[in-house]
């Protein structure tokens, strides 16, 4: 395509680096912003290049925040002696949606999988092991994807701490709530009934 | 272009000059068994050029139900499959519903080729058997590639995590005890029962041995997962040197010897090719023992290279003692008519001009 100004093709190409957006949306969306006033646009791309600028990553969870130590792990409520381990921040912002878990987070960063190069350097394990070392963490929630990968890292962090009395939970698996027996596939099925639950136990999820 | 066959007895042969499309009808039949074609992966390719897509539609009965299945390719190149007009969402829920065991002059690369192809057959049979046998399958694979990218990247950066590799090891003992469980239940009953199949055929006293071979046996181990510590524990720097896993179940094979010696380097054309038949036949007394009917039989230009004694011991076989319907293709109308008049079964011809 050509464009008859330099510089909405350099918006464009800077859009079209965006992760889902086409060259096409990219165009749309530099004309839009064209169409606004200055003022606006201006205090776009302050916003974004803010955040960037800005943001810090949790000392301790590794969660963003806009302090050192994020609101999550300087809160007063929150129970410290249980942390979820997620994967990403994501995964943070899925758990605090359900509002059922008041304890604090550690974010991984990512999986092992040296196949996409990543391996546990790369992650902020170290740093999980040096929480769980000061020994104020009585059990650790792993809420990692149910893959290959997920079990790789739960396994390897699982060896690192072994020797620290710490209690480590997995997320359950099976039927999703809501759903219906004959859509689950087979796999999921099987689990659930493998590792069933008490009555008493359900009565108690509403 | 479309064609209509109806197929009313036992036996189906199908003659034709080269080119005419008889191996096509077997195909057809496949795809509607196994939701592919037998030849290749790319639907695209078996279309009738220059069209795009292509459908087949067949009215067959199991077991006394009557069952529609029709398969749609679109021009757009979207797949739509269906059984009594039920759309599946997931073809793989299809295999292993309407079994068919297919002979085609090119499987010889069974016992010709390499370890790789005799595991695939082997595979292809025991996880139409065994659903949770192809679950561990494909993980052991897809734990394998990351255990060979791990010692790739231990010898690129010059640092051996072995913590790490030990975890590895231990995810692909899991998945892949459990396929070396099942094939060492398996497979001597299984290798036992081709043995017996080629003697049928080959009519004669030729010293078949056929056995399972696998890095794991060597160790004598009580259980499987300790074969398998045994093996990564003995090929370990061997491993690091070499920057990928030398021993597991993706090294087994099947060993075929004739008189002692390796029987593709001794054997000539057509006893390869009654090893073949042998090893079809047993796949198909498995299903049919398995899912509690026959499966379709698909004879692929068969008469070539097989002497008269063998064929006629075979056509006996197939068409007389064995229930399913069979399908055989072939070039010369009288010799096939011959044949199938010879063994005395329920019969009929499709010549395609």
């Amino acid at each position: 395509m050509n464009y008859s100004s330099t510089l909405l093709e350099n918006a464009v190409n800077e859009l079209a680096k965006l992760p889902g957006i086409g060259r096409k949306t990219a165009l749309r969306l530099a004309l839009h912003l064209l169409k606004e006033k200055k003022e606006a646009v201006h205090l776009f791309s302050n916003t974004i290049a803010e955040m960037r600028e800005q943001i810090q990553f949790c000392s301790v969870c590794n969660n963003v925040s806009d302090t050192q130590v994020c609101n999550i792990c300087a809160s007063s409520v929150r129970k410290k002696s249980i942390v979820c381990v997620v994967e990403n921040i994501r995964d943070v912002m899925a758990i605090e949606a359900t509002q059922q878990f008041s304890g604090l987070f550690h974010v991984l960063g990512g999986l092992i999988s040296p196949l996409d190069g990543v391996g546990p350097d790369q992650l902020f394990i170290e740093s999980l092991v040096e929480r769980v070392k000061t020994g104020t963490i009585e059990e650790l929630i792993f809420a990692l994807n149910p893959n290959i990968q997920g079990d790789t890292t739960l396994f390897y962090i699982q060896k690192k701490i072994e020797s620290f009395p710490v209690k480590i939970t997995s997320l359950a698996r099976g039927i999703s709530f809501g759903g219906e027996l004959e859509y689950a596939d087979e796999f999921t099925l099987a689990k659930s009934i493998q590792n069933r639950i008490s009555i008493e136990r359900q009565k108690n999820n509403y | 272009m479309f064609k209509n066959f109806e197929f009313k007895h036992k036996v189906i042969g199908i003659c034709g000059a080269n080119g005419i499309g008889k191996t096509n009808i077997l195909d057809a039949i496949w795809y509607l068994c196994f939701t592919k074609s037998y030849f290749t992966a790319i639907d695209g390719r078996i279309a009738y050029t220059p069209n795009q897509g292509f459908r087949i539609d067949g009215k067959c009965s199991i077991n006394n139900q009557a069952v529609n299945a029709v398969a749609i390719l679109r021009e757009t190149g979207k797949k739509e499959f269906s059984v009594n007009n039920d759309l599946y969402t997931r073809l793989s829920s299809h295999i292993g519903k309407m079994p068919a065991v297919m002979v085609a002059p090119d499987d010889v690369i069974i016992i010709t080729g390499g370890s790789e192809e005799r595991r695939k057959m082997i595979d292809t049979l025991i996880c139409q058997i065994d659903e949770t046998y192809m679950q561990q399958l494909m993980a052991y694979n897809k734990i394998l590639l990351q255990r060979n990218a791990l010692l790739k990247q231990f010898s690129e950066t010059g640092f051996t995590d072995n913590a790490l590799l030990h975890i590895i090891n231990t995810q692909l003992i899991t998945a892949g005890s459990y396929v070396y469980k099942l094939r060492k239940d398996f497979l001597p009953a299984y290798l036992e029962r081709i043995n017996k199949h080629y003697q049928q055929i080959s009519g004669s006293n030729e010293q078949l041995e056929l056995s399972y071979d696998t890095p794991l046996d060597v160790f004598n181990s009580k259980s499987e997962q300790d074969a398998f510590e045994l093996l990564f524990a003995q090929n370990h720097s061997r491993d690091l040197a070499m920057q990928r896993t030398n021993g597991g179940i993706h090294k087994d094979d099947i060993k075929f010897l004739l008189d002692g010696m390796p029987f593709k380097q001794i054997a000539s054309q057509g006893q390869r090719k009654s090893l073949l038949f042998a090893i079809r036949l047993t796949e198909y007394e498995l299903l049919q023992e398995y899912k509690g009917f026959a499966p379709v039989l698909l004879l692929d230009d068969v008469f070539e290279k097989l002497d008269e004694q063998r064929m006629a011991n075979l056509l006996l076989d197939v068409c007389v003692k064995k229930q399913g319907q069979v399908f055989i293709t072939d070039t010369h109308k009288g010799r096939l008519e011959a044949h199938l008049q010879n063994v005395g079964c329920d019969y009929e011809i499709i010549e395609l001009v």
